[in-house]
């Protein structure tokens, strides 16, 4: 196997283990499939192209929430290309089975809409939070100091209330 | 419980599901599409503008022995005019290399503020270029029609019968033509611009806001 045959192949690989990073970013900042695949696409090629001056000394994932957030937030613009949607034509989440509970379930579908009504920055927070990342890691991704997200970060619970209180 | 945390409990669980997850096959063709990034449309566009640019200087000099002819008759071979060609070019290799620099700065490994600032800043070069090409079409637009009326005879001859009072009307009327033109030239780019980079712009403004 050649040189770039191995690059391709271990980021095929890594990829297709992490992709849920990817399909999350996805779902945040998009409104329905084809607007999925396309960020999807996007983001691919992205770390594709990036791949190269990746150092080990940073684990992939984290490398991945930098560089999927960039493409989201600044990157990305819808394009006309056409996407192979017969792979996966609904997008489909599922939960781990757990007592199901209709007021929760409510709730949460709620905050799901609230989520999406934010703008592009907030949405980052509140997915870097969702994800378990500290203060630390958001402030390094959004290139902001600690004090800011953790300020923004409050920010955000507050408008979130508001948008869910009205 | 806060309302986020009841998010993260449900968000950590989810996972997009086994039999939608893609796999090395449908992967592999994906590196190969193309990429339809605000960095490659911005890239494109700056290489449009200058060749633009740099084919509207030219062209006619070159294209037209007519033209040429009545260039050098108009500015004697004034050593001004070579400084002039000298400085233009040496303008144009400056953008050339700022662009250059620029583009490479942007990295998709930044942080999101970072990369931001850093496309802004190559669109600022293509900016303060095409800016300079409208202040540099302006002066030449003013100064081709002073010299027309004072060395061209048949123009000069018309300018000539003109009164004073006329003379000035007619001088102000050529340089707000001239400033119009290109002021709409400058409006149409800002324009441009304006929605290409709004989304950009806006999440930028919304980290810089932070800062303060």
């Amino acid at each position: 196997m050649t040189l770039d045959k191995t690059l391709e192949h271990n980021f095929v690989e890594l990829l297709e283990k992490h992709q849920n990073i990817v399909h999350k970013v996805c779902r945040l900042y998009t409104n329905n499939q084809d607007a999925h695949n396309d960020l999807f696409q996007e983001i691919t090629i992205q770390l594709w192209k990036a791949y190269p001056k990746f150092r080990g000394d940073a684990k992939f994932s984290t490398w991945m929430y930098r560089v999927g957030l960039n493409t989201a937030i600044t990157l990305y613009r819808k394009s006309k290309r056409k996407i192979k949607t017969q792979e996966f034509e609904a997008v489909s989440f599922k939960i781990k089975a757990e007592p199901y509970d209709d007021t929760e379930e409510q709730q949460l579908k709620l905050l799901y809409q609230a989520v999406k009504q934010l703008n592009d920055i907030e949405k980052a927070l509140v997915f870097l939070y969702l994800e378990d990342k500290n203060y630390s890691e958001i402030s390094e991704t959004l290139g902001i100091t600690e004090v800011n997200a953790r300020v923004k970060m409050n920010r955000v619970k507050k408008k979130l209330r508001t948008i869910l209180n009205p | 419980m806060d309302e986020l945390d009841l998010l993260k409990k449900d968000w950590q669980k989810t996972s997009y599901v086994d039999n939608k997850q893609l796999t090395s096959v449908d992967i592999y063709p994906m590196l190969h599409k193309k990429s339809s990034s605000i960095v490659k449309t911005l890239f494109y566009i700056s290489i449009a503008e200058l060749v633009f640019w740099v084919i509207l200087n030219t062209i006619p000099y070159f294209a037209s022995d007519e033209y040429r002819a009545e260039l050098e008759t108009m500015f004697h071979g004034s050593t001004w005019i070579l400084i002039f060609t000298i400085f233009s070019y040496a303008v144009i290799l400056l953008f050339v290399y700022l662009l250059f620099k620029s583009y490479k700065d942007i990295s998709v490994t930044d942080n999101v503020r970072k990369l931001m600032k850093n496309i802004l800043k190559t669109r600022k070069v293509i900016k303060y270029y095409v800016l300079y090409n409208l202040i540099m079409a302006f002066l030449s637009i003013s100064y081709g029609m002073y010299e027309s009326a004072t060395n061209d005879p048949e123009v000069s001859a018309q300018f000539a019968e003109f009164s004073d009072k006329q003379m000035f009307v007619a001088m102000l009327f050529m340089i707000v033509g001239a400033g119009l033109f290109i002021g709409l030239i400058w409006i149409f780019y800002r324009l441009i611009y304006g929605i290409l980079l709004k989304k950009l712009n806006r999440n930028y403004n919304e980290l810089k806001k932070l800062e303060v």
